[in-house]
């Protein structure tokens, strides 16, 4: 695309991972995309996300994404990049202190197992096998060997550079107002920067696709949610876990750098007055700091060098749409992936490059999670 | 930051004498390191930041954050005012977390939610 | 939570300013630092300081600081050392880290006063031991009393270069070079002639290419300089070796902005100030209410414009939380904008920043020896108001370029000098008014600019009494060599006194005899078989 040129066959709203993905498996299908990003290049939850790629714990609608995932993209995703995503597939463990923690995995953990990923319930004393640094306070764990981590940020901008190198065309600062129909179908993204144009138009914006999609009279459930996530100063390895808990006190891991990437919520951001500004919220990070102590009490005296905070686009029942619009031809959607939407977006994007070049996703099942199914309860 | 196109590079990537110039001491991050992330499509500073990492050590780019601004623009041909800034963040300096999670003051609403 | 009318954070120059105004106007106030001394760079600033006396002109930094002190202790104003301000919040939050842990102190207004970091530039060998900030140097030398090294080379010539070239010099370091990428020195005329008078070389448009280690230590053993065109690019073939155990890089200043960043105020990218800064009203106020920033944080200038930044925004907060009325908000307020004003003027003001100067306000030609050598060359200061060439002992004003300053103007007895009330023009002599020859305005000219010629001392002999601030001061009597404004020798002189009192505070007035021929050209004296010399503090 020339930089004055303003149209490709398929135009992406939002630069962040699932639009950098899409756009490299569009651009490598040889299909002309352009990319348009208000901000950088995963500017959003794609660069603030504590880098979770895990199965267990997820809503069964949303499993086979994960799955996937795990099964045929990750393990092969840094040569396919060509950089490295820090994949470790060390398992995860979300932890348990109190009986009601244990019932709660319990119960996620059966779910789960209904659909064939192996995670089980392990005692706090086997968690403490698999995770030395744990404190004697986490009574049980639910234990899935084949979760993991990686970088998002390396992730995220390892896609955009391989769909660059495939010649998609990003154009970063640029506002989205709305969609237009043409002749029936959805045709045109109005932008601070005028009119653009293309065949299909994606909309993967997190949080901010949702105004966009009312401009064609759609309306998807989802609102934002702030979390925070910090990282600390270069430790020696200590652990390759995901880690989460079961009350949400925090989740994390330690990354390949030896930083260790932890977030969470302090549980008030909803109800302060800058909820939905970028900043950080000034209760959440000496809680999260609280919440960790209690299982690693030998992080206590690793500093902190910064924290910020993100917004999850939270869709009312817990998992994303993800789904051509029906009613709005030439219109697919992305969004509402409720904070987990990194370590399943490698294979979102094929499920979204089949929706958009064939009709409808083959690979994958994503068929639970379509735009329509917002019912009112009763 | 205004708008900047992205499309693929055309020319090879060429190697300078000076590349293995340290620019980020912290995390030892070097010009020709950045110069390739700006080849690969990085362009602004915080794009760099996660590519590479620089700026993200011990002082959070205080040191290196108006080099890599240097070489980004004269790379990329955009001028440095476009290109961003590494954000202030909590904390500003390090500290552990038993400090920071010993913060003594919260405000009331905290406590009553941490208890309930 | 615990709370404050104001927390200070940075209880440098315009913290503590800012502090005392707020004290004054009955705000109950709290200034956080993170250093185990207050001070901020003040107590390092051992040169006189510009201005006028409003600004505390002619006073060394360190007494300022010293009376900024003693003026916030008597005030009662609360100064909490090493407590580390982490972040703020928009609802004017402030964590601070102190002892073991966090507290968080809510504020009606606070006020970032942080400051500015040195900038470095990369080079071959950048990080090797012995390359450092001048500022780095500074702080080593003239608070932790440890010369940084013994072999100086400086890069950058703007006023920090400039100043500390000579504090290094006068803790007995050798300066060897100093250079700047650029065409032009980058500071006053007059930082710049006090060091060039002594022999140190100046190499305009010319940059660092390489720091040497040595065998032993890894530590610079020399550095390479390269001339540069002009489009800084070194121009193979122009190295030149230095032998240099120290490089001090003196580029410029970043505001130390993220805590305003932190708490969310809009930011800008503002070249001329030094980087990203806060977007500020004229009382300093940040995006957010109630958030202030003063001083360098802002963009970058020195410390009398930080101390009246600080005055102002305090002064704003008193107004906005009742403590004072409009009228006296807008009066008071007025007042500072004025003395802001006035050091804001003249050739270095950062309204000129980047701009090529060619004349005086007054329309004379900046002399180009002292934008390129460091030093006025003889014939171009013919063209200046203050030469008087009456007989007799009479004063040389070498002072040339509109930089806001005028205590000479006051420190006559006799009314010779006149600045009037904009205080960047070029001092003139008085018609009318005889010089006594007392050198009290050479000892009180912060840039040293101002020399005592007598040409009818003995048959054949002059003598030039010249600001002197090494120690120990020569003893009437000793033999040594005149170095005119380049620091070469160019004859053998005598020291006949050296004068100094309280109103010169340590800036000694040397008069030494020399041939009658040379009293337009001697401007230093270097004593024979004195191996570095040692300054004042």
């Amino acid at each position: 695309m020339k930089a004055n040129d303003k149209s490709a066959d398929v135009i992406i709203i939002g630069g962040g991972i699932m639009g950098c993905s899409t756009a490299y498996r569009l651009a490598k299908e040889g299909v002309s995309v352009l990319v348009l990003e208000a901000k950088e290049i995963g500017n959003g939850g794609s660069s603030r996300n504590a880098g979770g790629v895990r199965q267990s714990a997820r809503d069964i609608r949303e499993l086979p994404l994960a799955m996937y995932a795990v099964s045929n993209i990750w393990p092969t995703l840094s040569e396919e990049l060509d950089i490295d995503v820090e994949y470790v597939q060390n398992g995860n463990l979300r932890l348990g202190k109190t009986e009601a923690h244990v019932t709660a995995l319990t119960n996620l953990v059966k779910k789960s197992t209904s659909v064939g990923l192996d995670v089980r319930m392990i005692t706090g004393n086997e968690a403490r096998e698999i995770c030395p640094y744990m404190s004697d306070e986490v009574l049980g764990a639910s234990w899935c060997p084949s979760d993991g981590h990686a970088n998002p940020l390396h992730t995220t901008l390892g896609f955009y550079k391989k769909a660059l190198e495939y010649g998609a065309t990003f154009a970063t600062g640029i506002q989205v107002f709305g969609l237009q129909k043409v002749k029936g179908r959805v045709r045109q993204v109005v932008t601070d920067d005028g009119i653009y144009e293309a065949q299909h138009i994606l909309l993967c914006a997190g949080h901010a696709s949702r105004a966009i999609a009312n401009t064609v009279g759609i309306d998807i459930p989802v609102e934002r949610e702030t979390s925070e996530v910090f990282v600390t100063e270069q430790m020696k390895p200590m652990f390759g876990q995901m880690l989460g808990t079961s009350d949400a006190d925090f989740y994390g891991h330690q990354s390949a750098h030896g930083s260790f990437v932890l977030g969470g919520m302090g549980g008030l951001e909803k109800f302060t007055s800058n909820y939905y500004g970028d900043e950080t919220h000034n209760v959440t990070l000496p809680k999260l700091s609280r919440g960790v102590i209690k299982y690693f009490p030998d992080l206590a005296n690793v500093k902190i060098i910064r924290s910020w905070a993100g917004q999850y686009d939270v869709c009312a029942d817990g998992v994303p749409v993800i789904d051509n619009v029906s009613e709005v031809p030439g219109l697919t959607i992305a969004f509402g992936f409720c904070g987990h939407g990194f370590g399943i977006a490698p294979a979102v994007s094929i499920a979204l490059c089949e929706l958009i070049m064939k009709g409808k996703s083959e690979t994958i099942d994503i068929s639970k999670l379509n735009y329509d199914r917002f019912a009112a309860k009763g | 930051m205004g708008i900047i196109i992205r499309t693929k590079h055309t020319q090879p990537f060429i190697p300078q004498p000076d590349d293995s110039m340290i620019i980020c001491r912290c995390e030892e991050i070097t010009k020709g390191e950045i110069r390739k992330a700006v080849y690969d499509g990085m362009r602004t500073i915080n794009e760099v930041k996660r590519y590479l990492r620089a700026g993200m050590g011990l002082c959070q780019g205080q040191t290196c954050q108006r080099l890599v601004l240097g070489i980004i623009a004269s790379e990329s041909q955009i001028s440095a005012g476009e290109l961003g800034h590494i954000t202030g963040r909590m904390p500003v300096r390090p500290a552990t977390m038993d400090y920071i999670g010993k913060s003594t003051e919260h405000s009331e609403g905290v406590e009553r939610y941490e208890s309930k | 939570m615990k709370r404050y009318e104001v927390i200070i954070v940075g209880a440098g120059p315009s913290g503590l300013s800012a502090a005392i105004e707020a004290a004054q106007s009955g705000l109950q106030v709290v200034v956080f630092d993170e250093n185990g001394r207050p001070g901020g760079q003040l107590f390092k600033q051992i040169h006189k300081f510009f201005g006028s006396k409003e600004h505390q002109a002619k006073i060394r930094g360190v007494r300022i600081g010293e009376n900024l002190l003693a003026q916030a202790k008597e005030l009662g104003v609360k100064v909490i050392l090493n407590a580390t301000v982490l972040g703020i919040y928009k609802n004017k939050e402030v964590s601070v880290l102190i002892e073991k842990e966090v507290q968080n102190y809510k504020a009606d207004a606070v006020i970032i006063a942080t400051g500015a970091a040195e900038n470095m530039i990369p080079f071959e060998g950048w990080t090797l031991p012995g390359v450092m900030g001048a500022g780095a140097a500074q702080t080593m030398m003239n608070i932790q009393g440890v010369r940084p090294g013994s072999k100086i080379l400086m890069v950058g010539s703007g006023n920090v270069g400039l100043v500390v070239s000579y504090q290094l010099m006068q803790a007995g370091c050798k300066v060897e070079a100093i250079i700047d990428a650029a065409p032009r020195i980058g500071g006053y005329g007059v930082h710049a002639s006090k060091v060039a008078r002594t022999g140190v070389p100046f190499y305009t448009s010319y940059t660092v290419l390489e720091a040497k280690g040595n065998a032993t230590d890894g530590s610079v053993s020399s550095a390479v300089i390269a001339k540069v065109d002009e489009r800084f690019k070194p121009i193979p073939g122009t190295q030149i070796e230095l032998d240099v155990d120290t490089i001090c890089i003196a580029v410029g200043l970043s505001p130390m902005s993220q805590l305003a960043d932190n708490a969310g105020c809009e930011m800008t990218f503002a070249p001329t100030k030094g980087g990203n800064v806060p977007v500020l009203t004229q009382d300093g106020e940040t995006s957010i209410k109630g958030i202030f920033c003063a001083g360098d944080v802002g963009g970058i200038e020195e410390a009398s414009s930080a101390m009246i930044q600080g005055k102002i925004a305090a002064t704003a907060i008193a107004q906005e939380l009742g403590y004072i009325d409009h009228d006296t908000f807008e009066e008071k307020k007025s007042i500072y904008a004025d003395s802001l004003l006035k050091l804001r003027a003249g050739m270095f003001a950062p309204g000129s920043k980047g701009k090529v100067i060619d004349k005086t306000d007054e329309g004379y030609t900046i002399s180009k020896s002292i934008l390129t050598h460091g030093y006025l060359a003889e014939s171009e200061l013919s063209d200046f108001p203050a030469l008087d060439t009456s007989g007799g002992e009479h004063i040389v004003i070498e002072c040339t370029q509109n930089i806001p300053c005028d205590p000479c103007q006051s420190a006559c007895p006799q009314g010779c000098i006149i600045v009037g009330d904009n205080i960047t023009l070029l001092p003139k002599l008085s018609k009318e008014k005889k010089c006594t020859g007392c050198g009290l305005c050479v000892g009180v000219c912060s840039g040293q600019a101002i020399f005592l010629v007598n040409d009818s001392y003995a048959d054949g002999y002059g003598t030039v009494g010249l600001p002197y601030e090494f120690l120990p001061y020569p003893k009437a009597g000793t033999i040594g060599k005149a170095l005119d404004r380049s620091g070469r020798e160019i004859c053998d002189a005598t020291v006949v006194e050296v004068r100094a009192n309280k109103v010169m505070d340590k800036t000694a007035m040397l008069v030494m005899k020399v041939p009658l021929a040379q009293i337009g050209s001697a401007r230093f004296f270097q004593p024979i078989g004195l191996e570095s010399l040692e300054g004042v503090s």
